[in-house]
């Protein structure tokens, strides 16, 4: 199809205003390129980018688009790292960057807030309230809380403890794909029980609509003590991990981990000395300090059960940031070494030992690129097992990318299907429809595909996600 | 000539090491003046050198929007070394600039500087 960019400025102008439409090539690029390591091509360039102020206006962008037959992408940051950022297909984009309003009500029990707002200034405003935010991205300075309640992840949070968002989602108000705006929801702590629209449009991942604006409970700040244990090797983590939810040990806020390889990588960038082995780092919470100081102290003498080399409650401040930063710090100076290919396998609790072994194998058994280099670290205890191939170059053809990015996506999918898992963090549409089709049967892919087609009939929202384009 | 062959081939080889975790974005004082215009980002100007250097492209009217209007004062870098690649990115829009501003001038009216 070719598109009249001009009359469709026009257009999208008489309904944002020009300031807020952009049809030239740098924005198109710019807001179609995503994470995933391999270059935007013509079909995932966006024919404009539009930036409206508030529902109405998204409203009448969807009515517009309906009547046009024009695919619309909405767009928080573009840091998923699945692909749900990239446009599938030329269409509009909607950026949700001017939606940042937020309002506090402490005596209703919420806040209220509007898409576009990033995690890290969400998390901001509600300090003041000493309320905590039920999501932790890595991306948190710049990934919006319409994408994270979108995609329904609470990142490294560990769900046993916390949950994810949409627990605490108490309303929405969302745009639905043809074009009204609908409230949904409550004004009242108490969550609805039944049959209710909420929990079915959060994690939608831009396919049933548009969210405009979301009313979340406030969490009260939690004390928190801080533990960290060093292990000969990551089995004895994977072991304590698998006994903490034998036997019924509340589970830390947090629990990431290093493996060997990235615990080093990971030490020597915050300026620590080198361990080992493999580090396991916990984060426990309480409502009370001398509650927290006893779960830590218990939790503490739990651990002892996977045989760490050392293991303590952490008391200074300025240590325990060092040992915390060094698990992300890891992740971007292995980066910064090479390449890496991520993967999300979750496996169910009493296989995480095997999964892990059957994910490291997958990786340095890959056939798209021989011989990468495995590391892992992350969120073991929720559990998750993000799975890295590592190849020492940035220099790597587009097409050798793609093609290990394919590959280590189809290896860890089956290691998920294998161990009854499906991911709980990344979103599991964009490029992840494989995977759904593989771990269940026919007729639960097309539940998801009637509801699309119930909801969005001219399929306009984030068309191609859901059918596996890239 | 070969030394602007050579100039590019290192300028391609440097944003290739970006890893569009975007944490540039939200700190540049361009991107807050629009109110969240990526393109006015130091992510945004990367990509679009990249792909004006691969000719993958166009040039564009609005590429001036984008290049020039960095302030080059390094707060995306202090970000990227922290928490990114660590690149010297308003370097790399400087040369960027170099290597593109023969072209641009070849090109027409600039419609939103």
């Amino acid at each position: 199809m070719e598109m009249d960019l001009n009359m469709l400025r026009k257009d999208l102008a008489k309904i944002s205003g020009e300031a807020h439409v952009f049809t030239d090539k740098p924005t198109s690029l710019v807001y179609a390129k995503d994470v995933m390591p391999y270059d935007v091509e013509a079909h995932n360039m966006p024919y404009a980018v539009v930036r409206p102020a508030g529902s109405q206006e998204i409203s009448r962008i969807l009515r517009y688009a309906n009547e046009k037959k024009i695919p619309v992408h909405i767009h928080g940051s573009g840091t998923s790292l699945v692909g749900l950022a990239r446009p599938k297909t030329n269409g509009i984009v909607l950026d949700m960057g001017r939606m940042t309003n937020i309002e506090v009500f402490p005596e209703r029990g919420y806040f209220e807030v509007e898409p576009g707002l990033h995690v890290a200034k969400v998390r901001k405003v509600l300090a003041k309230h000493r309320a905590m935010l039920p999501a932790f991205p890595g991306s948190e300075l710049v990934a919006t809380i319409g994408g994270a309640v979108s995609v329904n992840t609470s990142a490294h949070a560990v769900d046993a403890a916390l949950g994810k968002p949409g627990d605490y989602v108490l309303g929405l108000e969302v745009v639905l794909p043809t074009g009204e705006i609908i409230e949904t929801g409550t004004q009242s702590t108490r969550r609805p029980a039944g049959i209710e629209v909420t929990k079915f449009l959060v994690g939608s991942e831009g396919l049933f609509c548009v969210l405009t604006k979301l009313r979340m409970r406030l969490i009260p700040q939690p004390e928190m003590e801080n533990i960290v244990a060093y292990y000969r090797e990551t089995d004895h983590i994977l072991e304590t991990v698998m006994e903490m939810y034998r036997q019924g040990i509340p589970a830390p806020l947090f629990f990431e981990f290093l493996d060997e390889k990235s615990a080093r990588v990971g030490f020597d960038a915050v300026g620590l000395g080198l361990p080992e082995g493999a580090v396991a780092m916990m984060c426990i919470h309480s409502w009370s300090k001398a509650g927290c100081k006893e779960k830590a102290e218990k939790f503490l003498e739990f651990l002892q059960v996977g045989r760490p080399t050392q293991s303590k409650i952490v008391k200074d401040a300025q240590e325990w940031n060092k040992i915390w930063s060094s698990r992300a710090e890891a992740g971007n100076y292995i980066y910064r070494l090479g390449s890496t290919f991520g993967s999300e396998v979750t496996p169910r609790v009493d296989k995480l030992k095997e999964a892990f072994h059957d994910a490291k194998d997958a990786i340095l058994n890959l056939k798209s690129y021989r011989n990468p280099d495995f590391y892992s670290f992350g969120h073991i205890g929720a559990p998750t097992i993000h799975a890295y191939a590592f190849i020492p170059s940035k220099d790597i053809p587009n097409e050798v990318k793609k093609a290990v990015v394919r590959e280590v996506r189809e290896v860890t999918e089956e290691i998920n299907v294998k161990y009854g898992g499906c991911g709980g963090e990344w979103g599991l549409t964009a490029q992840r429809v494989s995977f759904l089709k593989k771990r269940y049967e026919a007729p639960y892919f097309q539940l998801l595909l009637n509801l699309k087609r119930a909801l969005d009939p001219n399929n306009i929202l984030n068309r191609g996600n859901l059918e596996g384009w890239v | 000539m070969k030394e602007r062959e050579k100039l590019r081939e290192t300028l391609l080889k440097e944003i290739a090491k970006c890893r569009a975790c975007r944490f540039c974005v939200d700190v540049c004082p361009t991107y807050q003046a629009s109110t969240g215009v990526e393109t006015l980002s130091a992510f945004g100007r990367l990509q679009a050198i990249s792909y004006l250097l691969r000719r993958t492209l166009d040039f564009d009217d609005s590429l001036t929007y984008a290049l020039y209007s960095c302030l080059q004062c390094r707060r995306c870098e202090i970000v990227c070394k922290s928490k990114g690649q660590n690149l010297e990115i308003c370097e790399l829009i400087a040369l960027g600039r170099d290597l593109l501003s023969k072209p641009l001038a070849e090109g027409r009216s600039h419609e939103r500087i």
